[in-house]
């Protein structure tokens, strides 16, 4: 298979593409052991926007605090509701929620489970789920979904602006489909794509946004619905090991704001071979 | 005021706009044939199954009657039971990519006692590794495309999930041109019955209408004058009340470009320069 015909948003991360990523620091680099060493995310918290998270499996460390379904009431608008029961109706968002507490196992975790009842009011549901976590007081969301809805931009626009001044980072994942995608590519969220190499603690910056970090997404071994593990690859795997990190970071630095948190994880960001 | 000039004024607002509208979407939809949707997707996931050396390949289209993905097609030897199978649109791993329009690929399934066993083993077949695609434009998403069990790995890659992609994109552009073609006719019917009128048209006058649109409209508007002609063509069934509306649509459209060469020859303007 020839490369022209790669498209998507992880190809800057992967193998010899990655020479490209090189570039002079302007911060120079920050020492890990500084930033991470002895770390483990206590006092934050990390909202999980997905299929919910499995409260009960063992990789999510009984961190998950609170979990909630975001869904239609009879008047078409999107309520929430509790979900006592904290399950996840696919696995993916207990993935997500395995990774983050890998990295970082004393943040909190909060599930908002969005995944609407058809297709016309996912957006609706998503926004409405985002907009739940930011008021529930997350400083970190992990969003391994977004919208291509052209009627979702000025939403989605506004809560990522709300999230930044509220002092909660977005974490998303890019669509591994190029073209528009909301809000994985507003400049106030981390967007990530995937890389190859297997390891957590391996991230890029990439200097030529709209996606600007590179984090393992390919052949990750994950926790799943049912108290099992798969292993899967894609971008939605990739954002919540960035999730883990910047939970990390505000654990350490707590009055950091978005961009600072987002300033080093590019100054801690391993340099491209 | 002359007869068909009242008409134009009555037709223009509303007839003129909507008729573009229609004619627009046509000149895209005359390219597939009607019926063509399920044999262009066949080809797609069967070109899928031989690329990526599959035992199963498949599209799921979301219903929006029924609030389920219904799978239309499959190709490779472990595919075919699937085909008819409908699940939740936000269950699964189809349910999934389809709901979130981020794709995934999984690997070593059959760790997991829970994952989709159900529905996979209402297939007869229970796959080792999947990847799933949505098949999504800028309208949203149609469905879900899936490949499972590449023979020569245990896993699907990144380069994989993008490769799918692209055959995801050639489905959804497939379907969505195949869907404009189906509801077109009805479409038409609509604005025939929505702009009913009475007033007779003459064959001399018909004459006139179309040798002043098509003489006037030039480039991508003749394109798109053709697909009208093309869809009335097709519209044998309607009955004489409606074609004689068509008739007076077409009126519109003619006086309107009559009004346009008038312009540009008070203007000075040569034609297609607008």
């Amino acid at each position: 298979m020839s490369d022209a015909i790669l498209p998507a948003w992880s190809e800057p991360f992967v193998g010899e593409h990655r020479t490209g990523l090189a570039r002079s620091r302007p911060l120079g680099d920050l020492d890990r052991a500084t930033v991470f060493g002895g770390v483990d995310g206590a006092g934050v918290t990390v909202a999980i926007i997905d299929s919910g998270v499995e409260r009960d499996h063992p990789d999510v460390g009984g961190q998950l605090v609170e979990s909630v379904v975001i869904e239609f009431n009879d008047d078409d608008e999107p309520t929430v509701r509790p979900d006592p029961e904290a399950i996840d109706v696919v696995g993916h968002g207990t993935a997500c929620a395995g990774i983050i507490h890998g990295l970082a196992p004393a943040a909190r975790l909060i599930s908002v489970r969005v995944l609407g009842p058809d297709n016309k009011g996912k957006g609706t549901i998503f926004a409405a789920g985002l907009e739940w976590a930011i008021s529930a007081g997350a400083t970190v969301a992990n969003l391994s979904l977004s919208s291509r809805s052209e009627a979702m931009f000025p939403i989605f626009h506004d809560l990522a602006d709300r999230a930044y001044f509220a002092n909660c980072l977005l974490v998303s994942a890019a669509n591994n489909v190029q073209g528009a995608s909301y809000p994985s590519l507003f400049a106030a969220v981390v967007s990530v794509a995937a890389h190859d190499v297997g390891d957590p603690w391996t991230w890029f910056y990439n200097p030529a946004p709209p996606v600007e970090f590179g984090a393992y997404g390919v052949d990750v071994e994950v926790a799943w619905k049912g108290g099992g593990h798969v292993v899967a690859t894609g971008n939605s795997f990739a954002a919540p090991h960035v999730a883990g990190l910047a939970a990390l970071i505000r654990s350490r630095y707590p009055d950091a704001s978005p961009f600072e948190v987002k300033t080093i994880l590019a100054a801690t960001a391993t340099r491209p071979a | 005021m002359s007869p068909g000039r009242r008409r134009a004024d009555r037709l223009d607002a509303e007839g003129l706009a909507l008729l573009r509208a229609i004619a627009g979407r046509g000149a895209i939809a005359r390219r597939l044939e009607d019926g063509a949707e399920r044999a262009v997707l066949r080809s797609i996931v069967e070109a899928t199954v031989a690329l990526f050396d599959a035992e199963a390949a498949s599209i799921a289209l979301f219903d929006p009657a029924r609030n389920q993905l219904v799978f239309q097609v499959a190709a490779g030897e472990q595919g075919q039971g699937v085909i008819g199978l409908a699940i939740a649109p936000d269950q699964g791993i189809a349910g999934y990519v389809f709901t979130t329009g981020q794709p995934l690929a999984l690997s070593e399934v059959e760790r997991d006692a829970r994952f989709g066993r159900g529905a996979a083993e209402a297939t007869g077949f229970v796959p080792r590794s999947i990847v799933a695609v949505p098949l999504l434009d800028e309208q949203g998403a149609l469905g879900v495309l899936e490949v499972l069990d590449k023979r020569s790995s245990a896993a699907f890659s990144l380069r994989d999930i993008e490769l799918a992609g692209v055959f995801a994109r050639q489905a959804t552009v497939a379907i969505r041109a195949s869907r404009v073609e189906r509801d077109l006719a009805s479409l038409m019917q609509a604005t025939l019955s929505t702009l009913a009128g009475s007033e007779s048209t003459d064959e001399p006058t018909l004459q006139r209408i179309v040798e002043l649109a098509t003489r006037d409209l030039d480039g991508d508007d003749d394109g798109r004058l053709w697909a009208i002609v093309d869809r009335v063509a097709r519209l044998r069934g309607a009955d004489p009340g409606e074609l004689e509306l068509l008739a007076e649509i077409l009126e519109v459209v003619a006086l309107r470009a009559e009004r346009r060469a008038s312009q540009r020859q008070r203007s000075g303007r040569p034609r297609g320069a607008e």
